[in-house]
């Protein structure tokens, strides 16, 4: 049997309610689904390392990230998990190749095998290597964000509504872009949306949140049309 | 006639500077731990970080002179140990300095720590910056102009103090007496002369750290 990508059970009490995770991912992207303020958030802070369960573990590949009981919890820097926060945070104090190159070690910056040019040229943000993030769009915004998160090979990648806010032409683009990418260098992801589209086109598998808690794990479209059917029923 | 002591001029930059010096590494530690609350008895901590604020400067010179004064207990161990004697000495003039400058400085960086987005914080953790890293590049980059107001308002704090200083440094010309001091000192012989050199040469250094705290702050000291 393979050792699944990311295995994580776990509960955490936020500020309004107390969130129940079970999660599980084989390879490729799960898709967190459901409303907000259903607790998709917080459980990709949780996996990040960024919030602190009560209970529970997070195995990655394996390797526990985090198990309460055994009183392990691998900090968030020792973690390399990507994380693309829903705001886009980039930093303000340094230009748009500075920051996709922020986690980059000295060593790695200097190496032969930069991977950086080629990861801009992709995502379509060479030519704004040395703007300001306060110059850029919401669009390119979110590629830098992108580019950043993925310089520094991320064993796990975490996105939380990686195209909130982008116009639909842009957004579909940038969808397009990232899956090709996702899939060439290989890496696991966990993607947040509440879009049913995005769901559909993203995601291996799905899991469905309600306030508070996960559901079964199963193919997206499976999901999505039985919702879609619960939503006809209250119709 | 004769020109003015620059001795306490000197000795004024050197005792705040050292102050400053002294206050910076324990007040930015402060201030981020109070941001992240990160401490036990935060509200207390808290208090305790501003009573050299709100104290009268002689209550804090009475204290530092009961506690390391010759007769005082961390006095005579001092003296006991290293044959190190605090009071009367410019040393003493640098810590009571640094003791009512830090909570200027604690209460100025402490709000510009906490107004560095958490999300910022969050990526650099997840790029693998260890905390001290994160603090260095991007917590400080971030809120720079705030922590540099706080310095400036605690250097001038330094500069101007004066009751904790005359009860634990003393005035010793040549030795204690800082421009504070030798303004009250030349004022009670009447030497109206000296006295106006010093108030000139520090309302000058005043209004030159004040503009500059003003222009670093993004809010708050801006009118």
């Amino acid at each position: 049997m393979t050792i699944p990508v990311l295995e994580a059970e776990f509960s955490l009490q936020a500020e309004e309610f107390a969130l129940q995770v079970n999660l599980r991912l084989e390879s490729g992207v799960l898709v967190l689904f459901g409303p907000s303020g259903s607790g998709k958030t917080l459980t990709l802070q949780a996996l990040a390392g960024l919030r602190r369960p009560g209970s529970g573990h997070i195995r990655l590949f394996g390797q526990a990230l985090l198990d309460v009981e055994a009183r392990i919890e691998v900090p968030s820097h020792r973690r390399r998990i990507g994380y693309v926060p829903q705001h886009d945070s980039l930093f303000p104090f340094t230009d748009v190749q500075h920051n996709v190159r922020f986690g980059l070690t000295r060593a790695r910056r200097r190496s032969e095998r930069d991977s950086v040019p080629d990861l801009m040229e992709r995502l379509g943000i060479a030519h704004l290597a040395r703007s300001r993030p306060g110059s850029l769009s919401g669009g390119e915004r979110r590629r830098v964000a992108l580019a950043r998160a993925l310089a520094v090979q991320p064993r796990l990648l975490l996105l939380d509504e990686p195209f909130a806010g982008i116009d639909r032409p842009g957004r579909e683009r940038l969808r397009a872009v990232l899956m090709e990418m996702l899939r060439e260098r290989r890496v696991p992801t966990v993607v947040v949306t509440h879009d049913r589209e995005e769901a559909l086109q993203m995601g291996d598998r799905l899991v469905p949140y309600t306030r508070g808690a996960t559901g079964q794990a199963r193919e997206p479209g499976e999901v999505l049309a039985s919702e879609a059917a619960h939503d006809m029923e209250g119709v | 006639m004769p020109t003015p002591d620059l001795f306490p001029v000197r000795l004024s930059l050197e005792v705040a500077g050292l102050a400053l010096a002294l206050v910076l590494p324990v007040g930015v530690v402060l201030a981020w731990l109070q941001a992240h609350r990160r401490l036990a008895f935060r509200t207390a901590v808290d208090a305790l970080i501003l009573l050299p604020l709100v104290l009268p400067p002689s209550v804090v010179g009475y204290l530092l002179v009961i506690v390391l004064g010759r007769e005082g207990p961390l006095g005579r161990a001092l003296e006991a140990l290293f044959d190190l004697r605090l009071i009367f000495t410019p040393a003493a003039a640098v810590l009571a300095a640094a003791i009512v400058a830090l909570p200027l400085l604690v209460k100025t960086v402490q709000p510009a720590i906490e107004a560095v987005p958490a999300e910022l914080e969050d990526v650099g953790r997840t790029l693998g910056l260890s905390p001290l890293f994160l603090f260095l590049r991007v917590t400080l980059p971030s809120s720079w102009r705030g922590m540099l107001a706080g310095v400036v308002l605690a250097f001038a704090r330094a500069l101007g103090e004066f009751g904790a200083t005359l009860m634990f440094a003393g005035d010793i010309p040549k030795r204690t007496e800082t421009m504070p001091l030798a303004i009250y000192a030349a004022y009670q012989v009447g030497n109206d002369r000296a006295a106006m050199f010093y108030v000139a040469v520090l309302v000058a250094l005043s209004l030159l750290v004040v503009l500059l705290a003003a222009r670093l702050s993004p809010r708050g000291l801006r009118t």
